[in-house]
């Protein structure tokens, strides 16, 4: 019989067909998590290719547009031979030129001092001598007189030798001290005289030039051999003066112009062209974009109109910095432009002898880098400081620590990282998502599973076949997403980075970076966390399957529950059930609170900021002076209603993510302003007690008994401060102390202040007194910056968060309904209305999201301050992270709108579960 | 019948019990006997005498306490998980009570999950045909009847042409006239690819149509006894 059977073809693994299959049956779920995978991986895909392309292309600008190496101010202009001194890159002697120098304007003085004093001398000698002469000469004629029996009185005799003295003088007295003169500047006496004079003034100045120089040595590292750094150097000249837009009468702010750079920091034209003559110039295309500005426009530059005849993106303006010591760059009030060199003439107001320099031998490195820029600058003080040329340093900015240069770059970076993680913590909690559903079905199908591994099907067919569909929808999304990157969602990025940085033209390149983050990673992730979770199940044996048995800890009995009523008792039930679920969707509401944390709160923070910055100031109108005294050496004075004195310090302090610059206040006693308190001045502490600021504090971690280091900005000079208390003050990195203290530590004269301080507008001082005025302006420049780059996008990032939060709840809400779907088919039979059913089933869920909204908020916030702590680390200046009580209503809101929307869902899937299911086989 | 065929399942001393201490139940104590290949073989006996605890353990998805099973000469008790998972592969069809059918497969393609397992299925068209289910390989389960789900679970466990049928109350949830249909597709199947067939059932009728039946009752072998005056499936009556 058994001859007659045919035998067929071993099938491919129908289980295989399945996987399309289950993915088309489950669609809207499957759906779900396609699209969200798709927008992160793409956002993050588009964000890795915009930066990757981007960097090259500031990197490659670096050449292409011969960027420099850095630049120097100097105080007027070099003249030849100083350029030539400083391009060779080589240290001036300073000792021998200073000696040199000194000893050059000695050698008169003390000739001339030697020889007045042999003069007297010898005047002195000659004088003498006449007068004994004369003397002699009277006597003897007097003693003939008196032999001769004439009789002469002392009277007589004094009038007599009187009388000759003065003729001998007038007659013999200057021949005779020339002749004498002649004499002793003849005499060996004379030149060793000289002689040791001069080693004597030689061995003062040698003195006080070594104890000077030792000083600078040691300040800048003088004594250190290093190699010579030659540079060549260019002349980028600029004005600064203020910017007005016709159109609109108002000002712009502050536009820094240079004439035309034909050689160094060249520029990328974005729009129109370069300025053709006097009339036009081209400003910077981010600048112009914030204050409305287009090609073709007209702007003043203080007084003169030019044509806006193109914008551009300058190689050394890529973040628009006014001076490298700001705490954030400003595109809405400062611009950087250009004109044509008779252009420039046009244009009022103080030139800037601003000198760009790059180095003949590029170095090979940021390390090396560093050392080249070190060398340099001794090179370019020491070469300044022996210059004829009486000019000073005014500033120094290598370009690596350039914030205009490298501060996108560098945010570019730090973006890539957070969007990583973003990406990561999103792929992590859709596998978790997937591996609950999975588990889910695996319970459903506990039959199917249990009758195919007893024919035989091995854990491992099993394992491939459910890990198939995430791992497909995870490769799918990835390649979309992808595709997305390199299109659609790069050019997102990029206009997001072009809202705040001066980017120039760019082109797009492969980033194998951007596919190993966004496809491998993400699949290696889906991959291991459904691995485990699957393979945890199917660990358990064919009949435990069949059986239906699949919890891993064997339930010996079921929890007791209190004498609640029956609805209670129910949901407790429901709850038990579905702990897994519960744990996901905290999980996943968390992450939401935490994105929404930072979406709501950060225009919230902003917007505190500005509002309450003139309530955090001490002082509304800070006045710095260029010099206490007027041009009549008086101490320039104010009667503004409560005006103190302060002194104010700059000095850096240092930390592996940045250089940050803090202001060392000297507060008098008894300030109304900055409060300290009486113990501190009045006791016997030690000179280095300070009080930091509270953002000093909080930015920085430092209490009181700390002991903060800060340093010089161009010199190695450190200073040590023990924090002696904490101050209220919020808007900045500040250091308190008194003046007694300031002047010690800073070796300043008693008496020595900078400026005024009032909450009155001080406006009796002359303008031309006036270095700087701070107001609440210069202290909302990172708020509004911040604004500026990231607000906007804050209220569609929440619009996100509620949609992540939709897909989390709607992914798990199913799972749990899917898996009661009997039992609620069941007690529909029974004759439950839906309402009743939901009221069961729902109201458990609904507790459960209250629990976790209000959890997740808290949770939110605290990991919020913490990133925000890490975001403003890369800043400038400190504000904490604030969340209002609306801003808490609000993230809570958000999220419920989502699972309100889920919820009726929710109940119209309840609603279409048919009664007859209950009476349907299981499978 | 040589004496290897005779004794093509051979089980020697099995015991079996659940729980421990106090609450240690004896399910299976101490059985032996032996089946031939082809034979169509009935475990008979009322609910909790272990017949199915047996049928488990025969097509080694349980394990027994002690005693030693050999079929075709293959030690079973001494495999491990995954030589027992290669055994049942290459040697076993499964058929139990509910048809634990795919549900997003149709009828052809939940025989082909059985002949996935095979490197010689049987053709797979002739046994639809065979199964009466040409005409519905195209349903998916949900749209067909207890009867016809029950075919194609027997279909994908016989497609392999395993050695050993193993059924577990295969009518248990059919009405009179379906139960009759199965049978005697099991039976036409039996006699068609002489696989050795060993079916658990509580249904004293049944044991008319087998070459064998192994009567269990508190987990021992109260009759084991050869039908040498079987009746067709067809004949059936209870």
């Amino acid at each position: 019989m058994q001859n007659e059977i045919k035998q067929g073809k071993r099938p491919k693994n129908p289980l295989n067909k399945r996987v399309w299959r289950d993915c088309i049956r489950d669609w809207k779920r499957y759906l779900m998590i396609f699209v969200m995978l798709v927008v992160t991986i793409g956002f993050v895909s588009g964000m890795y290719v915009a930066n990757n392309s981007m960097m090259q292309s500031l990197e490659n600008g670096a050449e292409k547009y011969n960027r420099e190496d850095g630049h120097f101010e100097l105080s007027s202009k070099a003249d030849e031979n100083l350029i030539a001194a400083i391009e060779t890159g080589e240290r001036a002697d300073i000792v021998s030129v200073f000696r040199e120098r000194a000893y050059k304007e000695a050698g008169p003085e003390i000739e001339k001092a030697v020889k007045d004093a042999v003069t007297e001398k010898v005047r002195e000698q000659v004088g003498n001598a006449i007068r004994e002469q004369v003397t002699a000469a009277v006597d003897e004629q007097l003693s003939a007189a008196e032999a001769m029996g004439m009789e002469i009185t002392a009277e007589q005799r004094d009038s007599a030798i009187n009388e000759a003295l003065d003729a001998a003088m007038e007659e013999n007295y200057e021949n005779a001290v020339n002749e004498a003169l002649e004499k002793a500047f003849d005499s060996d006496d004379y030149r060793n005289a000289l002689n040791d004079a001069k080693d004597e003034a030689k061995k003062e100045i040698d003195k006080e030039i070594d104890e000077k120089y030792d000083e600078l040595a040691e300040r800048y590292e003088l004594n250190e051999e290093a190699d010579p750094v030659p540079v060549k150097l260019y002349e980028l000249f600029y004005k600064e003066n203020d910017e007005i837009i016709p159109d609109k009468s108002s000002s712009s702010g502050t536009v820094r112009v240079y004439s035309e750079r034909r050689s160094v920091n060249m520029y990328d034209i974005l729009d129109g062209s370069a300025p053709s003559d006097e009339n036009e110039i081209i400003i910077d295309r981010m600048h112009a974009d914030n204050a409305g500005i287009k090609t073709g426009d007209t702007i003043k530059v203080g007084s003169t109109s030019f044509t806006v005849s193109g914008l551009a993106a300058f190689s050394d303006y890529t973040t628009l910095y006014e001076s490298n010591t700001d705490t954030m760059f400003d595109a809405i009030s400062f611009d950087v432009a250009m004109t044509t060199d008779e252009g420039y003439r046009r244009i009022s107001g103080n030139e800037h002898a601003n000198y760009a320099f790059i180095y003949n031998n590029k170095p090979d490195g940021v390390n090396s880098e560093k050392v080249m820029s070190d060398n340099f600058l001794k090179a370019l003080i020491t070469q300044t400081a022996v210059s004829e040329n009486k000019t000073e340093i005014k500033d120094y900015v290598p370009a690596y620590a350039n914030h205009a240069i490298t501060f996108a770059p560098d945010d570019m970076g730090s973006d890539k990282t957070m969007g990583g993680v973003l990406l990561y913590i999103l792929t992590a909690v859709l596998a978790f998502i997937f591996a609950v559903t999975i588990s889910s079905t695996l319970e459903k199908e506990s039959s199917v599973i249990g009758t195919l591994r007893a024919s035989g099907y091995t854990k491992g067919e099993l394992l491939r076949y459910y890990m198939s569909a995430p791992l497909l929808v995870v490769i799918i999304a990835s390649a979309v997403g992808n595709v997305l990157g390199y299109t659609a969602f790069k050019n997102v990025v990029v206009a997001m980075y072009r809202n705040s940085y001066s980017l120039p033209t760019y082109e797009t390149l492969w980033t194998p970076d951007a596919f190993v983050r966004t496809t491998v990673v993400p699949f290696v992730l889906m991959l291991l966390i459904n691995l485990i979770v699957i393979s945890r199940t199917l660990r358990l044996s064919p009949l435990r399957f069949l059986r239906h048995d699949l919890k891993r800890t064997k339930r010996k009995k079921a929890v007791r529950l209190p004498k609640w009523k029956f609805f209670a008792r129910f949901r407790i039930r429901v709850f038990f059930q579905n702990i897994p679920n519960y744990i996901m969707l905290f999980v996943g509401i968390t992450f939401v609170m935490l994105l929404l944390s930072m979406a709501v709160g950060m225009p919230v923070t902003l917007s505190y900021y500005q509002d309450s910055i003139k309530d955090m100031m001490f002082a509304e109108d800070q006045v710095i002076l260029i010099s206490t005294e007027d041009d009549d050496g008086n101490t320039i004075t104010t009667d503004t209603q409560g005006a103190e004195r302060f002194s104010l310090y700059s000095l850096i302090h240092r930390s592996d993510i940045m250089d940050e610059e803090v202001t060392v206040y000297g507060i008098e006693k008894g300030s109304v302003y900055v409060s300290l308190p009486e113990s501190y001045y009045s006791g016997s502490d030690a000179y280095t007690d300070v009080f930091v600021s509270q953002a000093f504090s909080e930015k920085y971690n430092v209490h009181t008994g700390d002991t903060i280091t800060l340093s010089e900005k161009y010199e190695d000079r450190e200073y040590e401060f023990n924090v002696y208390g904490i101050n209220d003050y919020a808007a900045g990195i500040t250091v308190f102390m008194s003046p007694d203290r300031f002047n010690k530590v800073f070796g300043k004269d008693d008496g020595y202040f900078t400026g005024y301080m009032s909450d009155t507008k001080i406006a009796d001082i002359d303008e031309k007194y006036i270095a700087k005025e701070l107001t609440s302006d210069d202290m909302l420049k990172v708020a509004r910056q911040l604004d500026h780059s990231m607000g906007a996008y804050m209220t569609y990032f929440q619009f996100v968060c509620v949609i992540v939060a939709a897909i989390i709840l709607y992914l798990l809400t199913k799972i749990i309904i899917e898996k009661n779907e009997r039992a609620i088919s069941m007690v529909k039979i029974l004759g439950y209305n839906n309402k009743e059913i939901a009221l069961l089933y729902m109201v458990t869920t609904a507790i459960v999201m209250l629990v976790t909204e209000i959890a997740a908020i808290f949770l939110g916030y605290a990991a919020m301050g913490v990133v925000w702590k890490i975001m403003l680390m890369k800043l400038g200046g400190w504000f904490a992270f604030v969340m209002t009580p609306d801003g808490f209503i609000k993230e809570f809101l958000l999220v419920f709108i989502a699972y309100l929307i889920i919820t009726i869902c929710d109940f119209i899937r309840i609603k279409r579960i048919p009664k007859v299911l209950a009476l349907k086989n299981m499978e | 019948m040589s004496e290897e065929e005779r004794k093509f399942l051979e089980v020697r001393g099995l015991e079996k019990s659940f729980g421990s201490g106090e609450t240690k139940q004896d399910v299976l104590k101490g059985l032996d006997f032996t089946v031939g290949k082809g034979e169509f073989c009935v475990l008979l006996g009322p609910s909790g005498s272990g017949k199915s605890t047996l049928l488990n353990i025969l097509g080694g998805i349980d394990s027994a306490d002690s005693g030693e099973i050999f079929i075709n000469g293959d030690r079973l008790s001494r495999m491990d998980e995954k030589s027992l998972t290669r055994y049942r592969r290459k040697h076993l069809g499964y058929v139990f009570q509910m048809y634990n059918l795919i549900p997003n497969l149709n009828v052809k393609e939940n025989i082909e999950t059985g002949a996935y397992l095979s490197d010689a299925p049987l053709d797979i068209d002739e046994l639809l045909r065979t199964l009466g289910l040409y005409e519905h390989r195209h349903k998916l389960p949900n749209q067909l009847s207890g009867g016809q789900q029950q075919r194609v679970s027997i279909g994908r466990a016989i497609v392999k042409n395993p050695d050993i049928l193993l059924c577990d109350e295969p009518t248990g949830a059919l009405d009179y006239t379906t139960s009759k249909e199965i049978l005697r597709l099991i039976e036409e199947v039996n006699q068609k690819y002489g696989n050795t067939v060993i079916m658990v059932t509580h249904n004293e009728a049944i044991k008319l149509m087998a070459d064998h039946v192994i009567k269990l009752r508190d987990g021992k072998i109260r009759h084991d006894d050869l039908n040498s005056g079987k009746i067709t499936a067809a004949e059936l009556e209870w």
